[in-house]
C-alpha cells in the first residue's frame, strides 16, 4: 500500500476512486467512531480491494457509525432515519426526545381491542381469549412505535424483573400483556415504582406463589411461602453478596463473599408477603375468576396476613400493626430493600450489562450506580437519570472502549431478530403487523417474557469456556449458545431474510380465514439493495449493511469472504439481484464480527 | 485442522505444562492436572484394546427441587407417624403409596403411587434410591456442627441458582460452572474416536453439568431428524445449489475460523466452527437409527429419553465409547399445590424412566447405562399452605443394568423435627444431608473408567469424604463406598 501522497500517479487514483464513489453515492465507511481508526493515508487501487477515503476527526461517515453503536446500545433495532436523527440530535438530545414520547397505547389495550373484534366476528359475548394477542400486541406496537429508547429498557427489565409464560397464565394474553406494560410505561419512572407494582400484580403473584399466602397456622405445622421474599431479594434488588458501589463483592477476613442475607432473613421477610390476593373475589380464593383478573392489583386481605413484628436488613424493623394495614407492611418492606445500599450497583451493572457491555469497569457500574442513589435531585432509582448515566458514560460512547478486547457481548438472539426487522423495514401493506412470534421462539429460544424460569434465559455472571473464562470475564448470553440455537438462529436469518418470512401470521380468532389479513403479512422490501449488488457495486453495499447491522465492526478480511461468497452467486435476472442482496446480509449477519456488539 | 483438534492439542499443552510445574508442587491444581495428563494418555490404547467397552451415564435434572420426601416415604409405622406430623397437609394417605419390596433391620418404605414403574424396577432389583443426599463441601455431623462456624457450608444455601448449580458442579465452596460430566470428558474425551462429536450430549441446552475446561456439550433436540437436523440453504431445485450452499458454508466457516481479538468474537467463532463440525457427524448418524416405535409416551422427557437410546443405538457412528447425557425436566418448584402437581408429574417421569428401561434392553445395552435423578435441593418438610419452601438434602433415583438395585442407599433421616433429631436444621424441616453428591459421583466416575488417580480432578473435594491418608490414589481404603454399581 503507498502510503502518503507520493506521487502524483497515486495521487491520481486516489482522487478517481473518490470521485466514483461519491458518484455511486458510495458509503465506504471506516473507523468504528468518531476519531477511532480513521485512515489519515491514501488508498489504493489494488484490484479487489476497496478504495478507503480519506477522513480528518469530523468525517460525516465515521460518525454515522458512531451513532450506529449508540443505538445499538439504545435500541434492539433502528434503521437508516434513526441513525441520522442520532445526527442530528446528538446523543443527549435524542434521548431527550425519546423521554418525551408517550405511548399511543398499551399491549393491554391492543388485547382488548382483539377480544372485542374476536367478539363481534364470532358473534359470541362469551368468546374467549387467545394466547397469540400478547404475542401479537407485543410485536404490532414494537414495529409501529417510535418509542425505541422505552422499548430496549422495557426488554431489559423484564429480563431482570421475570415472569414467564412458561407458567400457570401462559396462555392468558391479559396478564403478560399487563405485566408487560408495568415495564414500558415505568421505563422512565422510578425503579422502587417498578418495585411497587410488580408485587402487587397478580402475575408476579401467581408466578412467585404468594398470591394466596396465609400466615403462620402452628397447630398445622405451615409457615408463609418463601418464594417471593427470597427472590425478590436475591435478583430483583440485592442480590446475594454485599457490594461495593463499584459492583465489586466485598470480601470478609476469610476472603470470602460476605452475604446480604441468610435464610433467618427470608423467613422474616415471608411474613410480609401474606394476605394478597386476587382483587375480584368474595374469599381468599386460589384460581383467577376470568382471563382479566389480572388487570387488578392484588388486595390485602387482613385475616391472612401475618401479624406481628417483622425483623428487616439493615436493622429496619417493621412494627406490630394491625394486619388491617397489611400494606403497610409492604410498603415498609419494599422501602427498605429499595434504599439497600447493594440495589443502585446490583440493579446499574444489570442494566449496563443488557445496554452496554457484558464487563464494564468498576468505575463505570460505580458512576452509574451513584446516578441511581441519587440524580442530582435528591432522587434515588429515577429511570431516566440511570439511562442517561449507562448510555452517555465514556466507556459506552468513547470509540476506544469498543477496541478492548474485553468491550462488548453476544447480541441476544431475540434482538438480532427485532433488528432485521427494524433495519430492513419490515413492512406490511395495512400498517399493522402480526406475529406469533412461534418462529423466533422455535429457532432460537427466546421471545418476550419466555424464559424458563425466574432466573432469566440467561444468568449475568455466565461464563463460557475458553478465552472468556480464561480472561475472568462473564458473557451471559453464551449460555443460551449452544449447537441448536448456533444452527436455529442461522436458519432463522435464512427463513427470515432470503425467504421473506420476517414474522409468521397467525389467527386471531377461530375460523379466521387468512385472506383476511393478508395486508398485515410482513415482508422486506431490498428495492434499493439490489441495485447494488453487481460484483463492482458490492462492496457498497456490505458498507451499508456494515454500518446499519454492525456499526462498522466488520473488518476488511471478513468484508472480503463475504464479496468472494456473493460473487459465487448469479445476478442475471432480477430475482437472483435481490437474492445476491439478502444473501449479503445473511453472511454478514452470520460473521462474529457482527454478532458481537461493541 | 478442525478447530476441535487444535483444542485438543491446547488441552495437552496444557496438562503437559502443568505437570512440569507439579514436579515437586503442593498445589491441589497442578498435582490434578498431572493425574489428568496420565490418565488421558491410558484412554486411548484402553479402547483400541477393549472395542465394545461402551458405558454411558443419563443425567435427568429435576428443575425446581423436587419434593422428594413425598417420593420416598418411611412406611414404619413409627416412622410414618412422623412423617404425617410433620408434613401436616402435605402428608400422603398411607394407603396411597406404594410399598416397596425392601426391609432395612425393620425399617420399610414406599413410593408415590406415580411412581408404580419405579416400584417394579426397585423390587426386580434395576432401580435404587439414594436417600438424604447434597451438595457438602465436607461431611456436617449435625445441627451442631452447621452452627459452629467450623464447617464450610455451601454458598447460598437454599437457593435455586446456587443448588442446582452445585449439584452439576459438585463445587459448593464457589460459583464455578464446570461441571462433573464436563470434567470426565476432560479426562476421557479421547475413548471417542471421532474429534468434533462431544462426550458430552444434551436435550437440554447449555448446562453446568457438561461444561469442561476443555470440552463444550453437543445440543441436539429431541425432535432431530437427519432432515431436518443443520442449517437451511439453497433448496435442492437449484441446478447449483450444492455448490452455493458449499460456498456459504465456506464462508462462515471462513469467519468463525478468523483471528479474532476481542474475546466474544473468538468465541462466538469457536462455537460456530464445533456446530458445524458436529452437526454433520450427528446428522449421519441420525440417518442410521432405527427408530424405537411403540415404547415411548407422547412426553416431552419421554421424547428426550427416546431421543438418547436413539443416539446411543447408533454411538459408532458418532465415534462414541463414553457418553454422557443430560436432560432437563423442569418445573418442581412447588411452593404452590404440591401434591396436585406431583400428581401429574411423578408419572411422567415414572413413564420416562420404565420406557428408557425397556428401550435399552430391547437395543441391548441395558448392561451399559446408569440413569439417575438430580435435583436443586429437596423441600420443607413442613407446608406453606399447599406447597413447600427450599431445603437441602433429598432423595434420588439410579437405575440401569449396572445398579445393584432394589436398595436404599445413605441414610432415609428421621422426619421429627424436635430436638431428638441432630440433622434437622429449622422448624420449616430441612434435612442437612448425610451423603453427598461427591460419594454419588465418584462411583460413578469410577464405574464409567475414570481411574482412582483423577478422581480428584474430577470430585475436587472427593478427599473431604475420603480418609487423608488414603486420597486420592486408593479410595477404597479408609473410605466404604456406597456399593451402587456392582
Amino acid at each position: 500500500m503507498q502510503t502518503k501522497f507520493t506521487n502524483m500517479a497515486s495521487l491520481l487514483l486516489v482522487f478517481v476512486f473518490i470521485s466514483q464513489s461519491l458518484v455511486a453515492q458510495d458509503t465506504i465507511v471506516i473507523g468504528f467512531g468518531d476519531h477511532y481508526g480513521v485512515q489519515v493515508e491514501s488508498s489504493t487501487s489494488q484490484a479487489g480491494q476497496s478504495p478507503i477515503k480519506t477522513l480528518g476527526s469530523e468525517g460525516f461517515l465515521p460518525n454515522m457509525n458512531a451513532a450506529s453503536r449508540f443505538l445499538a446500545q439504545a435500541t434492539f433495532g433502528y434503521d437508516l432515519d434513526d441513525i441520522n436523527s442520532v445526527i442530528a440530535l446528538g446523543q443527549e438530545g435524542w434521548i431527550n426526545q425519546q423521554f418525551a414520547i408517550s405511548m399511543a397505547t398499551s399491549l393491554t389495550a391492543r388485547v382488548q381491542t382483539y377480544h372485542t373484534n374476536a367478539r363481534t366476528a364470532l358473534g359470541d359475548p362469551n368468546t374467549g381469549t387467545r394466547s397469540n394477542w400478547w404475542d401479537n400486541a407485543w410485536w404490532n406496537y414494537h414495529m409501529t412505535s417510535n418509542d425505541l429508547l422505552r422499548q430496549k429498557v422495557a426488554m431489559a427489565l423484564s429480563q431482570l424483573i421475570v415472569i414467564s409464560e412458561l407458567s400457570g397464565f401462559g396462555g392468558n394474553p391479559y396478564a403478560l400483556s399487563s405485566y408487560y406494560d408495568i415495564m414500558l410505561q415505568n421505563a422512565f419512572t422510578n425503579y422502587r415504582t417498578i418495585l411497587q407494582k410488580v408485587t402487587y400484580h397478580p402475575a408476579m403473584g401467581e408466578y412467585l406463589t404468594f398470591l394466596n399466602n396465609p400466615k403462620t397456622n402452628l397447630a398445622l405445622n405451615q409457615f408463609p411461602d418463601e418464594n417471593y421474599s427470597r427472590e425478590i431479594m436475591q435478583l430483583f434488588t440485592i442480590g446475594t453478596n454485599m457490594l461495593n458501589m463499584d459492583g465489586s463483592v466485598i470480601m470478609d477476613g476469610q476472603n470470602q463473599p460476605v452475604p446480604t442475607y441468610d435464610n433467618e432473613d427470608i423467613f422474616e421477610l415471608s411474613k410480609v408477603f401474606t394476605g394478597l390476593t386476587w382483587a375480584d373475589r368474595t374469599s381468599f380464593g386460589r384460581t383467577a375468576l376470568t382471563s382479566t383478573s389480572y388487570l387488578q392489583d392484588m388486595v390485602m386481605w387482613e385475616t391472612f396476613h401475618e401479624p406481628g413484628i417483622k425483623i428487616l436488613l439493615n436493622g429496619d424493623t417493621i412494627p406490630n400493626r394491625n394486619p388491617i394495614n397489611g400494606n403497610a407492611d409492604i410498603t415498609d418492606a419494599l422501602n427498605s430493600l429499595f434504599n439497600h445500599p447493594n440495589v443502585p450497583p446490583f440493579v446499574s451493572l444489570f442494566l449496563i450489562q443488557r445496554l452496554v457491555t457484558d464487563n464494564p469497569s468498576p468505575s463505570y457500574v460505580q458512576d452509574v450506580a451513584q446516578v441511581f442513589a441519587n440524580n442530582g435531585a435528591g432522587v434515588r432509582g429515577d429511570m431516566k437519570a440511570i439511562i442517561k448515566a449507562i448510555l452517555l458514560h465514556p466507556e459506552a460512547t468513547s470509540c476506544g472502549s469498543g477496541d478492548l478486547p474485553t468491550f462488548g457481548g453476544l447480541r441476544e438472539p431475540f434482538a438480532r431478530y427485532m433488528q432485521i426487522n427494524k433495519a430492513f423495514n419490515a413492512s406490511t401493506m395495512s400498517g399493522v403487523f402480526r406475529n406469533d412470534m412461534n418462529n423466533v421462539y422455535n429457532f432460537t429460544g427466546q421471545r418476550p417474557l419466555a424464559s424458563p424460569s425466574v432466573f432469566n434465559f440467561f444468568q449475568r455472571d455466565y461464563q463460557p469456556i475458553g478465552p472468556i473464562e480464561e480472561a475472568d470475564k462473564v458473557a451471559p448470553v453464551f449460555q443460551i449458545t449452544n449447537a441448536q440455537t448456533v444452527a436455529g438462529y442461522l436458519s432463522g436469518v435464512w427463513e427470515w431474510v432470503l425467504d421473506n418470512n420476517p414474522a409468521d401470521e397467525g389467527q386471531l380468532y377461530t375460523g379466521e380465514v387468512s385472506t383476511t389479513y393478508t395486508n398485515q403479512i410482513s415482508s422486506f422490501d431490498f428495492t434499493a439493495e439490489k441495485t447494488l449488488v453487481d460484483d463492482d457495486k458490492l462492496h457498497i453495499l456490505i458498507d451499508k449493511y456494515n454500518l446499519l447491522l454492525a456499526q462498522g465492526n466488520l473488518t476488511q478480511p471478513t468484508i472480503d469472504i463475504i464479496l468472494a461468497a456473493v460473487k459465487q452467486l448469479p445476478n442475471t435476472n432480477d430475482s437472483e439481484r435481490e437474492r445476491r442482496a439478502r444473501f449479503t446480509a445473511y453472511l454478514v449477519m452470520s460473521s462474529p464480527e457482527y454478532l458481537i456488539n461493541r | 485442522m478442525s478447530h476441535h483438534h487444535h483444542r485438543t492439542i491446547s488441552r495437552r499443552k496444557f496438562l503437559g505444562e502443568a505437570s512440569c510445574a507439579a514436579i515437586g508442587g503442593t498445589t491441589l491444581l497442578s498435582s490434578i492436572l498431572n493425574l489428568g495428563a496420565i490418565n488421558t494418555l491410558a484412554a486411548r490404547p484402553h479402547i483400541i484394546n477393549n472395542p465394545n467397552d461402551y458405558k454411558a451415564m443419563v443425567c435427568i435434572l429435576l428443575a425446581g427441587g423436587a419434593d422428594s420426601f413425598n417420593m420416598l416415604v418411611p412406611s414404619t409405622p413409627s416412622e410414618y407417624a412422623d412423617y404425617q406430623a410433620t408434613r401436616g397437609s402435605l402428608a400422603l394417605p398411607q394407603n396411597a403409596l406404594l410399598p416397596l419390596n425392601y426391609n432395612n433391620a425393620g425399617r420399610t418404605f414406599s413410593v408415590h403411587s406415580g411412581l408404580d414403574g419405579v416400584k417394579n424396577m426397585f423390587d426386580n432389583g434395576e432401580a435404587a434410591f439414594l436417600a438424604n443426599i447434597g451438595t457438602l463441601i465436607e461431611p456436617v455431623a449435625n445441627y451442631t456442627q452447621f452452627q459452629s462456624g467450623t464447617k464450610k457450608l455451601p454458598l447460598g444455601l437454599y437457593s435455586h441458582s446456587d443448588q442446582i448449580q452445585q449439584w452439576q458442579t459438585v463445587l459448593p465452596q464457589n460459583r464455578s460452572a464446570i461441571g462433573f460430566g464436563g470434567r470426565i470428558a476432560d479426562i476421557l474425551n479421547d475413548m471417542n474416536t471421532i474429534d468434533q462429536v462431544s462426550l458430552n450430549i444434551s436435550l437440554s441446552g447449555k448446562n453446568s453439568f457438561q461444561a469442561g475446561n476443555m470440552y463444550n456439550e453437543y445440543s441436539i433436540s429431541r425432535s432431530a431428524t437427519a432432515a431436518n437436523l443443520g442449517f437451511e440453504g439453497f433448496p435442492s431445485y437449484f441446478s447449483n445449489a450444492g455448490h452455493l450452499n458449499d460456498t456459504r458454508d465456506n464462508a462462515i466457516e471462513s469467519m468463525a475460523e478468523a483471528h479474532y481479538t476481542n474475546i466474544f468474537q473468538k468465541t462466538i467463532g469457536n462455537i460456530n466452527k464445533q456446530t458445524r463440525d458436529s452437526v454433520e457427524v450427528f446428522r449421519a448418524a441420525l440417518g442410521n437409527v432405527i427408530p424405537i416405535n411403540n415404547v415411548f409416551s407422547a412426553t416431552s422427557l419421554s421424547g428426550d429419553m427416546k431421543m438418547i437410546a436413539e443416539l446411543i443405538s447408533v454411538k459408532q457412528f458418532l465415534g462414541a465409547n463414553r457418553q454422557v447425557f443430560f436432560v432437563t425436566y423442569g418445573g418442581w418448584d412447588h411452593h404452590d399445590d404440591v401434591i396436585n402437581n406431583q400428581n401429574v408429574m411423578l408419572p411422567i417421569l415414572d413413564n420416562a424412566l420404565t420406557e428408557f428401561n425397556t428401550a435399552l434392553k430391547q437395543i441391548g445395552m441395558f448392561d451399559n447405562v446408569v440413569t439417575f435423578t438430580i435435583s436443586d435441593f429437596a423441600r420443607t418438610l413442613t407446608s406453606n399452605g399447599n406447597g413447600s419452601d427450599h431445603a437441602w438434602g433429598s432423595n434420588q433415583i439410579v437405575m440401569g443394568g449396572p445398579v445393584a438395585g432394589q436398595n436404599i442407599y445413605g441414610n432415609f433421616p428421621s422426619l421429627r423435627l424436635d430436638n431428638s433429631n441432630p440433622i434437622n436444621l429449622s422448624s420449616r424441616g430441612r434435612m442437612l444431608p448425610t451423603t453427598s453428591v461427591d460419594q454419588f459421583y465418584a462411583e460413578l466416575a469410577l464405574w464409567f473408567g475414570v481411574s482412582p488417580n483423577d478422581l480428584e480432578y474430577v470430585i475436587p473435594n472427593i478427599c473431604n469424604f475420603y480418609s487423608p491418608s488414603s486420597c486420592p490414589t486408593n479410595p477404597g481404603s479408609g473410605y466404604t463406598p456406597l456399593g451402587i454399581l456392582s
